[in-house]
């Protein structure tokens, strides 16, 4: 056990990254106690996708820290390796493993990470499926499914994982509009379990009705951090008034 | 010398036509394999020599290969076998070209693959041998069977180091009997018959791989 109910999930100071001479976080600082829901928004080319990539090893940083429950990144190779696999992540463009299928993208990793018995691995899998409502599309091919589905599919796979802590990279913005609901209706229902979210969305419905804090993010910086109240009805910062009121149009 | 005859003549060099295939497989694919994931996985100097060896193979003529093992070799006191040599310098010939198809088929790949194998705690090998492998490799199947068609074709150059394989035996029958053109047009045939079925082989496996790919190519 890694996290403990004193620790926040995550904690994260003074975080910098550059690429090559682009500044792209400027001294991020961010704590989010475990159970909570953030939801982070902000213009394109903000610093979003890369700050939560930070936290789960898919990208490096030069300074600062990240602190996943009780594991500080980086500190220790197998504690780094362990909060990674703790840590759950659903990308925009789903990135489900299309030569296998629904099935096998769920237990892949069980199997192979876990060492779990296959028997075991396909009836969690199962459980998971069912639990993203959509048992029946267990033996079909990524393919063969809508994005709606093979979103849902992504989310089963890193359920199965058993994280103690997810993340959302814009998991809506590659579907039709009739299909962005069933996916944001899986994540309400995580959200209502418990479940720490950390989630990159422009869907502020979903941010209004789930998250306890929203984190606006422009050219690299936190600017504004706020309740969804507070940041819908009265954002501080001029820059967060002007990119609510470009969503609005 | 009926056309029969000719033919029978050409035949009894099948076998070895069809050993030095074989045993340039046992060289090309594993050459193809870990040269083109090692030229995928490293950078820097090492890259530039695992890309030394396979340019080395790739680049250069077969037939001179033959020919510097065959007979040079020796000379230096190292003396293999003409199947030996045949089999390595046309195996790591064809190696070669395969290098480049499994690199590119890794590097084809989008990048989401291998992170989302990250994300889900999966270790760089599992990634590379359940992730990223099966789908290069499914991808470049045509293209390794058209090498497969290359390899049988070039085994015809082995008559130069003494192999009495298909075109070996032509030579031997032409030199007997003075009628080049029905015994070549048999030869030709001959390397016909024995490289349609691999085509058509070829065109099995892309059928037997398509439901899946078909279906991930529809999204
Ligand atoms: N690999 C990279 N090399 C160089 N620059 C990069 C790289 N990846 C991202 N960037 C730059 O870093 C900045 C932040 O990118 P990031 O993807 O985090 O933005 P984002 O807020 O997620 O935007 P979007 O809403 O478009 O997804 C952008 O200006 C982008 O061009
Ligand atoms: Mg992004």
């Amino acid at each position: 056990m890694t996290h403990t109910d004193d620790k926040p999930a995550v904690q994260i100071a003074s975080l910098n990254k550059w690429y090559g001479a682009f500044h792209v976080l400027k001294e991020v600082n961010l704590t989010i106690p475990s159970g909570s829901r953030v939801v982070i928004c902000g213009p394109s080319g903000s610093g979003k996708s890369t700050l939560i990539r930070c936290l789960n090893g898919l990208e490096a940083y030069q300074q600062g820290t990240v602190t996943l429950g009780t594991i500080r990144l980086g500190d220790n190779a197998r504690e780094t390796a362990l909060a990674r696999r703790q840590t759950g992540m659903v990308f925009q463009s789903f990135n489900l493993f299309p030569h296998l299928s629904v099935l096998s993208n769920c237990t892949l990793a069980l199997r192979r990470v876990l060492s779990m018995p296959r028997n075991e691995a396909e009836s969690l899998a199962r459980h998971f499926l069912e639990k993203v409502r959509i048992p029946e599309q267990a033996d079909k091919y990524p393919a063969q499914l809508s994005g709606g589905q093979q979103q849902r599919v992504a989310i089963a796979r890193a359920l199965c994982m058993n994280p103690r802590l997810m993340l959302f990279d814009e998991p809506t913005s590659a579907l039709d509009p009739e299909m962005v609901k069933e996916v944001l209706d899986v994540m309400t229902g995580l959200a209502h379990e418990g479940m720490t979210m950390i989630c990159v969305t422009h869907e502020m419905g979903f941010a209004r009705e789930v998250a306890d804090q929203v984190v606006f993010m422009d050219q690299g910086s936190i600017v504004e951090q706020a309740s969804p109240l507070t940041f819908f009805t009265t954002p501080s910062h001029p820059r967060a008034q002007s990119f609510l009121n470009t969503l609005l149009h | 010398m009926t056309i029969l005859e000719i033919w029978l003549g050409i035949l009894q060099g099948f076998r070895v036509t069809a050993l030095v295939t074989l045993y340039g497989l046992v060289f090309a694919i594993p050459f193809g394999l870990v040269f083109g994931v090692a030229q995928y996985l490293t950078t820097g100097p090492a890259r530039f020599v695992v890309t030394s060896i396979i340019e080395f193979w790739r680049s250069s003529a077969v037939i001179i290969l033959l020919f510097v093992f065959y007979y040079a070799l020796p000379l230096a006191g190292l003396a293999l076998s003409a199947m030996t040599v045949s089999a390595m310098v046309l195996g790591l010939n064809i190696g070669g070209y395969a290098s480049q198809a499994v690199r590119a088929g890794l590097q084809a790949l989008d990048r989401g693959q291998k992170e989302a194998g990250h994300a889900l705690g999966l270790s760089r090998s599992t990634i590379l041998l359940r992730i990223e492998l099966p789908q290069a490799l499914v991808a470049m199947s045509p293209t390794f069977i058209n090498q497969l068609i290359q390899l049988v074709k070039a085994t015809s150059l082995v008559s130069l180091v003494t192999l009495t394989d298909m075109t070996f035996r032509a030579k031997e029958i032409s030199q007997i009997e003075y009628d080049p053109v029905p015994i070549y047009t048999s030869l030709l045939l001959a390397y016909f018959i024995v490289c349609y079925p691999v085509a058509l082989f070829g065109r099995w496996v892309e059928r037997r791989i398509n439901p899946a790919r078909e279906a991930y190519r529809a999204v």
